[in-house]
């Protein structure tokens, strides 16, 4: 059995880059998965891929490439890491799929999102994770009227994902000021872990 | 946002919290739209929410505004027996 593998994605669009690591993951019993990418999107999803399985991984930079380790068998085990002081949080996903909330008048929507935002501060257990797609990537850039809601989730430990194609088709994603990016495996696979997902 | 205490004024009319609001974020009032808080039972889902720093400023703002169907009130979530006080708006 293989105790190392390379992943070469330099070159590839999201989300390539994480599916080539997880075959190279899976096939390997225990041992270094390294992918090699060569773009911030590409090394961000790939840490986000080894986080979520709780893999132990290190990022080294040479050349403009970034080289990510993804060792198997050493479990990262957060919760002894961090302090338990972050409020509970439920099995809930909630999938926002637009800027504003519900169908008709677009100002009164844009009323009722806020108000939305605002509630789910003030309502523990706060959401497991918020997901944006499609305009509602909306929320989760600068000027966004939520913003200083969605960084208060954050901060108590929700996880907010933008959908990554999503602020590149609106050409937002330097503007991104909440939480990460994420692809669609990321959201496909939050949505099948969630006991209850709500969407927007 | 999770003070335990701030100023809200609550509207007998969407349309009137609406405009109200958009004519204090014009004139660059603190303000924050919020749905009601629960402690408020009467009014329409839709209020104002004034930090206590900002409350002169915002009624400063709402100088010579009629202020029929809005009403103001002090919110104290640490309160354990009124939670909510109606406040009278001064002339």
């Amino acid at each position: 059995m293989n105790h190392k593998m390379e992943v070469d994605a330099r070159g590839l669009l999201c989300p390539k880059p994480v599916i080539q690591t997880k075959k190279a993951v899976d096939q390997l019993e225990s041992g270094v998965v390294t992918t090699i990418v060569d773009n911030d999107t590409a090394r961000e999803n790939v840490i986000k891929y080894a986080k979520s399985q709780n893999y132990r991984y290190e990022v080294k930079q040479a050349d403009g490439f970034y080289y990510i380790d993804i060792y198997k068998t050493e479990v990262m085990f957060d919760s002894e890491i961090l302090p338990q002081t972050k409020p509970k949080l439920s099995e809930i996903v909630i999938l926002v799929g637009k800027n504003t909330f519900g169908e008709g008048d677009e100002t009164l929507g844009e009323v009722l999102i806020k108000g939305y935002f605002y509630t789910l501060t003030e309502m523990e257990p706060y959401p497991k994770s918020i997901m944006f797609v499609n305009s509602g990537v909306h929320l989760t850039i600068e000027g966004s009227p939520v913003l200083e809601y969605l960084r208060a989730l954050e901060s108590n430990g929700v996880e907010i994902l933008s959908c990554g194609t999503c602020l590149d088709y609106y050409q937002v994603k330097e503007k991104l000021a909440a939480g990460g990016i994420g692809n669609m495996y990321a959201i496909v696979e939050t949505m099948h872990k969630a006991k209850n997902t709500i969407r927007i | 946002m999770l003070e335990k205490k701030f100023y809200v004024i609550a509207f007998d009319s969407t349309h009137y919290a609406i405009s109200t609001e958009k004519k204090l974020a014009a004139v660059g009032a603190p303000i924050t739209m919020v749905p009601t808080p629960r402690e408020i039972s009467t009014s329409c889902g839709l209020s104002i929410r004034i930090l206590d720093e900002n409350l002169e400023r915002v009624l400063e703002a709402l100088n010579g505004v009629s202020k029929e169907g809005m009403n103001l009130f002090r919110i104290d979530r640490t309160s354990t027996e009124n939670k909510s006080v109606k406040l009278e708006w001064r002339d």
